[in-house]
């Protein structure tokens, strides 16, 4: 009986492949981020990471902070759906500092709503600006309670 | 202070006409010249080593002389492969990623494990069994670098007895014979690549893989026609003509299995016209008028059928000049028709909107990440590293009447 | 005895260069207390009432640091369908689409005149939250998942910016970032919505089209419960089975 003995090529070979193979197995224990697979295919410090960009927008709950007496107004009337950084931009510096005002709302932001065009929808009060009264909206419209006048 | 507020500017992108959806009005597109080239390259190695495996598994004995040069094209096309790849990534210091953590359900992952696997497992291998024998021997009779190199290359094995001799040719067969299916995923999975996307109209059916492998197996026939004929040109011999002649035969009926796949896939999207046919004619008149028209069809389809085929009728009766001149030209134009193919689905699959309803017009950049220069470059890479691999492994001097170098004369 | 003292060695070695390694991969500190397994953000539109003014675009420019260009996590898109010619055999005319900057700085007056315009509506566009996303799918090492709490996110740590993922989007709702050669989207301001906070479309939009909540944690009179409760809801798309996660109401057949 021959004793079986492997072929000097198929025997580098194969030493050569179990080489790379290795290292490859290797290179994937130090490459792999720690919290991969975490919840998925994916790096789960990545949910995290994402999560703390610092928000831009303080958003109208803050307002009612200090503000409660205007939203209060503000909810009562047809602009009870804005928020206050539609037209006062973002306040997030007045938020934590409150010597620093936020932007004046001019009439720009109520024309950007309420100028007539064609697509807007018949729910909307809309205005052909050149035709409509006076240069300056707030001589007859609140802009807290646009159904009142001043 | 109002009426200023309304003239509202309106910036005209002058970039697209129709609608397109915002992200889709950039000033470049997001896969360019570089990712057309990818294919290309995939498709001539894919193909040039099915050309080669002709000969070990189908024993195609006229087509012997050109052996080991096609195997040397696929192995220098495929050294380029991954250059165009690295090139567009955003982060390519992070290509490591594909290879450690592959999403396995998205095309492009499988691309490092197809990609080593066909490198070393199929071709690197196959080359190895079919070049030990003189690595053996050549080793023996040079000196210097090139000595070195050789005695690497035997891996230390020295034996050229007739068992072992009889197991590499062996070997070699069974190599062949996994390479041909290794061969079709390598180029396969790219046309899957775009066959997958459902969200695009001109990318994603079924014939795409298809469409990809098969104009694969063109261009690889093609670009070793080419090889062969430049190579044996610059050395001042004289062509095999018999080995010519069968590459021309199966390079004709690997085109018209090609051009009939491609002529279906146009035949069903005018016949069922679903929705995006329109954009998507549009999209062909406005933007890939000439490299489709004149590129794909004509100069790649329609010419080279008409010289090829008929040499398939005239044979013999066509002098041995004439035939040479009309299949380097074939061969020529097939790989210009090829690239024009890949141009027109990478880039045509992005020169109309999602929304159906438009077409951009994007400012192709010459320098820059995906400019003309870089692409250039790289397809030229490949010829240069052939040149190098031709002076190592078909030196003339090293193998002057061996088994698989170019025939001297015709005798 | 030997070997094993420098197998040993060896090991320790190798943990330690490990460590030393994955610490480039190990992130900084966030929301504490978000879980993300109990909760399920969904986005409505009805689009009824969206008015075309552009806060919503250009909110989430500011919030998320977009980069000025054609580049929009979110965008308004309006559609005018002019009467059918006279004589012809259709019913409508060819809708004429519009998005000059995405809607981020409102619209212009259309170019057809009243009597000659059947209909005209804007639709606010945004990441579709698929279910099944064709994005995620595409991605080929991992940089773009669905989390658990139904947010479709990007890690712009990991993506290695192949684009493969802006192609596959059948919404276009994707795009690369210049700056950080990275893919990029909607969010639904996870850095947001994690603090208790809405996404900031939905806070300025002074329509109310955009109606944001969590299927978990719905109360009396959540406004989600009310737009579930009153309208049909139609999905862009509906056909590739991506099933989109952004539900529209007041959908017209010509939006794509």
């Amino acid at each position: 009986m021959r004793r079986f003995k492997l072929p000097p090529q198929i025997l580098r070979l194969v030493l050569l492949a179990l080489a790379i193979v290795g290292s490859y197995l290797v290179a994937r224990s130090f490459l792999v981020p720690p919290s991969f697979g975490e919840y998925g295919w994916y790096r789960g410090d990545a949910l995290a990471e994402i999560a703390s960009r610092p928000p831009v927008f303080a958003g109208k709950q803050a307002c009612d902070e200090c503000h409660s007496d205007i939203l209060h107004n503000l909810a009562a009337d047809a602009h009870k759906t804005l928020s206050c950084e539609d037209c006062h931009g973002v306040c997030q510096k007045h938020c934590n500092d409150p010597d620093i005002l936020p932007d004046k709302a001019t009439g720009s932001h109520c024309i950007r709503c309420h100028e007539a065009n064609l697509a807007r929808p018949a729910w909307l009060k809309q205005i052909v600006v050149k035709d409509h009264y006076g240069p300056k909206c707030t001589e007859c419209h609140l802009p807290h309670q646009p159904n009142k006048t001043p | 202070m109002l009426n200023d507020v309304t003239n509202i500017v309106v910036e005209a992108l002058p970039q697209f006409q129709g609608y397109v959806y915002p992200n889709e009005a950039a000033l470049h597109p997001v896969w360019s010249t570089l990712i057309v080239v990818y294919p290309y390259i995939t498709g001539l190695v894919a193909g040039a080593f099915i050309m080669a495996s002709l000969v070990r598994v189908f024993n195609v004995k006229a087509l012997e002389p050109v052996y080991r040069l096609s195997m040397l094209t696929a192995f220098a096309f495929l050294l380029c492969a991954p250059l165009p790849l690295l090139f567009h990534l955003g982060h390519p210091e992070r290509c490591y990623e594909i290879m450690m953590t592959p999403h396995l359900t998205s095309p492009m992952a499988v691309f490092g494990f197809v990609y080593a696997w066909y490198l070393m497992a199929v071709l690197l291998l196959e080359l190895w069994f079919d070049f030990r024998q003189d690595f053996v021997k050549w080793s023996k009779v040079t000196s210097g670098f090139q000595g070195i190199l050789y005695r690497a290359l035997t891996l230390g094995v020295t034996d050229v007895s007739e068992p072992s001799v009889r197991l590499d040719t062996k070997m070699e067969w069974v190599l062949s014979i996994v390479g041909i299916p290794s061969a079709f995923l390598l180029h396969g999975y790219v046309g899957f690549i775009f066959g997958s996307i459902k969200a695009n109209p001109w990318w994603g059916n079924v014939l795409m893989p298809i469409m990809f492998i098969l104009s694969a197996i063109v261009s690889g026939i093609a670009l070793c026609v080419f090889n062969y004929i430049v190579l044996t040109w610059i050395r001042r011999k004289t062509v095999d003509m018999r080995c010519l002649d069968t590459m021309a035969m199966f390079l004709f009926y690997a085109l018209v299995v090609d051009a009939v796949v491609e002529g279906l896939d146009v035949l069903h999207r005018g016949y069922a016209a679903e929705e995006g046919f329109a954009v998507l004619q549009t999209m062909i008149r406005e933007k890939l008028f000439y490299t489709l028209n004149i590129g794909q069809v004509g100069i790649g389809t329609l010419l080279p059928l008409l010289l090829l085929g008929s040499l398939q009728v005239l044979r013999r009766r066509v002098p041995e000049a004439v035939r040479r001149t009309m299949i380097f030209w074939s061969g020529a134009m097939i790989l210009i028709g090829v690239l024009a193919m890949r141009w027109n689905v990478v880039m045509g699959g992005q020169f109309f909107s999602k929304s159906l309803r438009g077409v951009m017009s994007y400012k192709m950049e010459f320098a820059g990440q995906e400019g003309w220069l870089i692409s250039a470059i790289i397809m030229c890479l490949p010829f240069i590293i052939l040149t190098v691999l031709v002076k190592l492994f078909l030196s003339e001097r090293l193998q002057p009447n061996g088994h698989s170098s170019q025939s001297s004369s015709a005798t | 005895m030997g070997a094993a003292f420098l197998g040993l060695v060896t090991l320790s070695a190798a943990r330690a260069a490990k460590a030393a390694v994955q610490t480039v991969f190990v992130s900084t500190s966030a929301p504490k207390g978000y879980d993300p397994t109990r909760h399920k953000w969904l986005m409505c539109i009805d689009d009824n009432k969206c008015i075309g003014c552009g806060l919503c675009a250009e909110a989430c420019k500011k919030e998320n640091g977009v980069p000025e260009g054609p580049y929009y996590r979110t965008w308004i898109e309006r559609y005018i369908i002019p009467k059918p010619k006279p004589g012809s055999d259709q019913t409508r005319g060819e809708a004429i689409v519009d998005s000059p900057n995405g809607g981020m700085h409102g619209f212009p007056q259309p170019t057809l005149p009243k009597e000659q315009i059947e209909h005209a509506f804007f639709v606010p566009k945004l990441c579709n939250l698929c279910e099944n996303p064709p994005c995620v799918q595409a991605c080929p090492v991992g940089a773009t998942f669905r989390a658990p709490d139904g947010a479709v996110l990007i890690d712009p740590k990991y993506c290695i910016g192949c684009a493969f993922c802006v192609q596959a989007c059948p919404y276009g709702s994707r795009f690369l970032n210049p700056v950080t050669h990275t893919a990029e989207k909607c969010t639904l301001c996870y850095h947001r919505i994690t603090r208790g906070l809405k996404p900031a479309c939905v806070e300025v939009c002074p329509a109310e089209a955009r109606i944001f909540g969590d299927l978990e944690n719905l109360h009396a009179d959540d406004p989600l419960q009310k737009f579930y409760e009153k309208n049909r809801v139609q999905v862009l798309k509906q056909y590739l089975g991506t099933k989109p996660r952004v539900l529209y109401a007041g959908l017209d057949e010509e939006v794509r």
